[in-house]
């Protein structure tokens, strides 16, 4: 089997490894600080279809060409994800909102409204927007691209944002293990009642918790339409929300884990995209390589292989505080 | 992820008048919400220029003021209430199952799977096969959250999402292989699909009988979710096991300290869930479409949480938001037609009447919750700690109107 069809595989698993990885990295922060949030394939959307716009928007209409048009393209989706996961806030936090239901809700309202807003972004086109928008350049990065054996493509024409997404482990680690508002945001998910008797805010954490969550899951989902596909599809996040959850709960909630379980899901993603013909994988069906990441959640939610241990008070309402 | 907000209403315990109360507040609630959308939507209409009552009323006019709008909207409602139905079956039990999206591809799987091996049977015999095989594959996807639940603690809510993905795949790998259509018309491009189904083991339109367009696809389905609507709420008020699935909802350490076996209620729950969900999608495919498509209609499963959520849970609630729900649905067709509006601004609606519906129930819980305390408080030696800030303050929901009702009867009653 030659070696450029597992580098190739690989490339696309780095891609989809941004993706899981990033919106992991929201649903981390959301549980971390309490609230459970399986609303996140619904932030995702949110995240590609205001993502596909704003690339356009700043690089087209207002000009500002490439890069800054194609970067603010993916805040803006950061932001509007955001914006759209303070729903999940104000009900889980505020009003106390079961935390499966504002999720599922979540998940609902977001197809709708993605919907609605690509008729409204892209001139009454309400599926999909015009292929080919403007996307960040690609680039090799350095040595690796350069390895022998077909191993070099691997490394080679992958968009900046992967880089971005693997070195994020080291800022997010460092806020949640070193900054004292890190400490304290994971408290909250632990203890509440502990934490709120040390003076601080429980409600205030747990917001910039949901928030951060939609941000980094806008941000991948602009990622996906953007910079991946190059335009918006109605669909096209195709449960990758939920294969980011389920990196999310094998990791433990741990950032360093979930990038491991983040990129191989990633791989399994991509096997069936490249790697149909190796021995082995051509004998199964793609549609069961595709089960994989499921199956393996289950497996381990089920306690047949380790243990998984969500943060403590974690899809409990708190009622301490509640309502500032 | 632990649920325990998760609790159903506690309604069956509390006294007559509490009961009543109960019901004038989600009653309260649902017109509120409805209230807070209808606005909203106002709201966005007036932004595209257009007015309110005139959109509105054009909603009205392609639903409920001709036979058609009707058969369209009952046909929207079916399969939305045996989903709903299956969501309110393991919430009555304390469980949530957001599976029924993966439970019923499954069992449009195995229908699909008894129409083209057994096509050979006569025709009524045919259907009844079909449909009985439909809830079995429901009841089988169903049956492993259960299963898992009881035996290994693991979450429902994790394991049913990791199945929905599961039956995604399952149902493309069986559309793809095992059941790939064979009588495709040479030379044509058809879409990805099983073979057309016996014209016997199809379920006919019924609406022509009414006056209805057999473009609706109104069938005897409809009638089977009213059925299956009653069967439910016998099910969960008139039958032991119903009773025994609402003391372990509402608590499960009170249900185990009376003799009932928790495990056993959960997995019965999960099984009766998944062939109502096995149902959802043979309006689909048997009366509609005829065949399995790749372009399955889809999100099925999580429209009826919402569904459930509208209806809070109550059988015959679950009718009426369905149907609710098929309303406003109908209206893409009336604004597509009758307005400049996108037909999207449907969905927009219906996004904003789910997300307030959750939000006022619960306040109205939260309500209802901390009067019941303050009765609570009344009778027995609570006075001083129950409070007289009505929004609950700080102690809110965590005591429960079963809780307050316990206490009551500690209190002295």
């Amino acid at each position: 089997m030659p070696f450029t069809d597992i580098a190739v595989a690989l490339q696309i698993s780095f891609t989809y490894f941004t993706i899981l990885y990033l919106t992991g990295l929201g649903g981390l922060f959301s549980e971390r600080s309490g609230i459970v949030n399986i609303g996140l394939e619904g932030l995702m959307i949110i995240g590609t279809v205001t993502g596909a716009f704003g690339a356009r928007f700043f690089t087209d209409t207002i000009d500002l060409g490439t890069p800054w048009g194609p970067i603010l393209g993916l805040l803006f989706g950061a932001l509007c994800g955001a914006i759209f996961a303070s729903i999940h806030a104000v009900a889980t936090i505020t009003f106390r909102v079961d935390h499966i239901v504002s999720g599922v809700v979540i998940n609902l309202v977001a197809v709708g409204l993605a919907r609605f807003l690509s008729y409204a972004f892209f001139n009454g086109q309400a599926t999909q927007s015009d292929p080919g928008g403007p996307h960040l350049a690609r680039l090799d990065i350095p040595f690796l691209s350069s390895l022998p054996g077909g191993l070099d493509r691997a490394f080679q024409s992958l968009s900046p944002m992967v880089l971005v997404a693997a070195f994020m482990v080291v800022p997010v680690w460092y806020a949640l293990n070193r900054l004292r508002w890190g400490l304290r945001l994971r408290s909250c998910g632990e203890n509440p009642e502990a934490t709120r008797s040390l003076g601080v805010s429980v409600p205030l954490y747990r917001y910039q918790g949901v928030l951060l969550s939609g941000a980094f899951a806008g941000l991948s989902g602009a990622f996906l339409a953007a910079e991946v596909i190059g335009n918006w599809r109605e669909g096209q996040t195709l449960g990758l929300g939920f294969i980011a959850l389920a990196a999310l709960i094998l990791s433990n909630w741990n950032p360093i884990r979930l990038m491991f379980f983040a990129w191989l899901f990633g791989f399994a993603v991509a096997i069936p995209l490249r790697l149909n013909d190796a021995p082995v994988i051509s004998a199964l069906p793609p549609q069961f390589i595709r089960m994989i990441p499921y199956i393996v959640t289950i497996v381990a939610i089920a306690g047949f292989v380790g243990r998984v241990r969500p943060p403590a008070a974690a899809g409990k309402a708190y009622e301490g505080g509640g309502g500032t | 992820m632990a649920t325990e907000g998760l609790a159903p209403p506690v309604s069956a315990m509390r006294s007559r008048p509490a009961w009543l109360e109960g019901l004038v507040g989600q009653l309260l609630a649902l017109l509120a919400s409805l209230g807070i959308a209808l606005l909203a939507g106002s709201l966005l209409i007036i932004a595209y220029g257009e007015s309110p009552v005139a959109v509105y009323s054009s909603i009205l006019q392609y639903s409920v003021e001709s036979a058609d709008g009707i058969g369209y909207v009952l046909a929207i409602a079916t399969p939305l209430i045996f989903s709903a139905l299956a969501v309110a079956v393991c919430f009555k039990g304390g469980m949530f199952n957001i599976g029924v999206e993966g439970q019923y591809l499954v069992a449009m799987v195995t229908a699909a799977w008894a129409e083209i091996e057994l096509g050979f049977l006569p025709g009524p015999i045919l259907v009844v096969v079909v449909l009985i095989a439909a809830m079995l594959g429901g009841m089988i996807w169903a049956a492993i959250p259960g299963i898992l639940k009881v035996k290994t603690g693991a979450h429902e809510v994790v394991t049913t999402i990791m199945l929905n993905g599961i039956a995604v795949s399952l149902l493309a790998w069986a559309i793809n292989f095992p059941l790939k259509f064979s009588n495709a018309p040479p030379g044509q491009n058809v879409d990805l699909r099983t073979d057309q189904f016996p014209e016997g083991g199809l379920i006919g339109d019924i609406g022509h009988y009414f006056g209805v367009t057999p473009g609706a696809h109104l069938s005897w389905l409809f009638f089977l979710a009213i059925g299956a609507a009653v069967l439910v709420w016998f099910l969960i008020r008139r039958t032991r096991l119903g009773y025994e699935a609402r003391a372990v909802g509402s608590s499960p350490g009170s249900a185990k300290a009376g003799g009932v076996s928790i495990g056993s209620i959960q997995i019965r729950l999960f099984l009766i869930s998944g062939a109502l969900a096995g149902l959802v999608g043979m309006q689909q495919i048997l009366a509609d479409r005829g065949h399995l498509p790749q372009n399955y209609v889809v999100a099925l499963g999580f429209t009826g949480i919402a569904v459930a959520f509208l209806g809070q849970n109550n059988p015959i609630g679950i009718v009426f938001a369905a149907i609710l729900w098929g309303i406003l649905s109908r209206g893409e067709v009336a604004l597509q037609i009758e307005s400049e509006v996108p037909r999207e601004f449907i969905i927009i609606l219906q996004g904003i009447l789910i997300l307030s519906v959750v939000i006022t129930y619960q306040i109205a819980k939260r309500r209802l919750a901390a009067r019941q305390l303050q009765r609570a408080g009344a009778a027995g030696e609570l006075e001083d700690s129950a409070g007289s800030d009505e929004d609950a303050g700080p102690r809110g929901p965590e005591i429960t109107g079963r809780e307050a009702f316990e206490r009551a009867g500690e209190g002295g009653v």
